[in-house]
């Protein structure tokens, strides 16, 4: 059990210094799940910080990264290695939260049938005024995709292509919903004047 | 080159830009056993897939087991009906020296056991597949 317990400490200590592309290859030809253990280690941050901003709450966002790396891998050997796996992981991530929104709604269809009604229909939203941070507010002027789109590019940096190849959108209609995100926060926010950190 | 351009072009980030970038900035949420988690969700259910064939073939036999078991016994009371001289086969078809005249039964578990390894084998390949 000892020995186990260290083989384990050796083997993510040499997992370490591997490069994300090996360890796809690692987890998809050998099944390795240390392999694939480090690379949820090395992205689980900016996959739970992106949804924590599209999802509800943190707790449903959780949820939803979670599912998102179960999702990714059953999907790893789809991962051709053009584009980095951060993209890739947040095009994966973004779908099952899509996915899960469209489930929500529809059983929320399904109580407005039978004559339930929502108390709460959105946790961030309905916060109070002091509750709400300034991410939240800007967040709020924007619609899904604007939302979606401009996290992953100022808080998960990703590129125009790369977000591209995340939402299945073309390169140029990325850049004209940065666009209008940029454009819609300017003319909600004076953010010239926003002191920030 | 063209790619070359574009990646020089979002790196030429205006103050806006980086305004956005440092409001839309994050802390780094800590694993906290968050990706051990995954990985024992994910090894648990390749266990389950593992098992998955053996126990259904399993199960599938003991199931089969007396219905096939039936049709044996149907099959040779059914061929004790057939001639016996269809069923008999001359001695200078098999190696041995003196002549052999197969029993009525055997020959229905020949046809029962190819058939069942007929099976078996497309069987394992539909599941794998």
């Amino acid at each position: 059990m000892a020995c186990d317990g260290a083989w384990e400490i050796v083997q993510s200590a040499t997992l370490l210094e591997v490069d994300d592309q090996s360890l796809v290859t690692l987890a998809v030809v050998s099944q390795d799940t240390a392999a694939y253990g480090e690379l949820i280690r090395r992205h689980q941050s900016r996959v739970r910080n992106f949804l924590r901003k599209l999802a509800a709450d943190p707790v449903e966002a959780d949820d939803l990264s979670q599912e998102a790396f179960l999702h990714a891998w059953d999907k790893l050997q789809t991962y051709s290695g053009r584009g980095s796996f951060i993209g890739w992981l947040l095009k994966v991530a973004y779908t099952t939260f899509l996915q899960s929104k469209r489930k929500s709604k529809r059983y929320s269809e399904v109580l407005n049938e039978v004559g339930y009604v929502a108390e709460q229909q959105s946790g961030r939203y309905t916060q109070d005024a002091d509750e709400v941070s300034d991410l939240d507010k800007l967040l709020a002027v924007l619609t899904e995709e604007e939302r979606a789109i401009m996290v992953m590019s100022y808080a998960c940096g990703l590129s125009h292509r790369e977000i591209g190849d995340a939402t299945g959108l073309p390169v140029g209609t990325v850049k004209s919903i940065i666009f209008r995100g940029k454009k819609k926060i300017r003319t909600n926010f004076d953010i010239k004047d926003h002191k920030h950190g | 080159m063209t790619s070359k351009i574009i990646n020089m072009v979002e790196k030429l980030k205006d103050a806006e830009d980086r305004l956005l970038e440092s409001m839309f900035a994050a802390e780094p949420i800590a694993d906290g056993g968050f990706s051990k988690r995954i990985v024992t969700h994910i090894r648990r259910r390749i266990w389950v897939r593992r098992l998955a064939l053996p126990v259904a073939m399993l199960v599938g036999g003991l199931i089969a087991f007396k219905p096939a078991m039936q049709l044996v016994t149907v099959s040779s009371t059914l061929l004790g009906v057939v001639p016996r001289e269809f069923l008999e086969i001359p001695a200078s078809v098999l190696p041995q020296v003196e002549s052999v005249t197969f029993g009525v039964p055997l020959i229905p578990m020949i046809v029962l056991s190819a058939m069942v390894i007929v099976a078996g084998i497309l069987g394992t390949r539909l599941l794998n597949e």
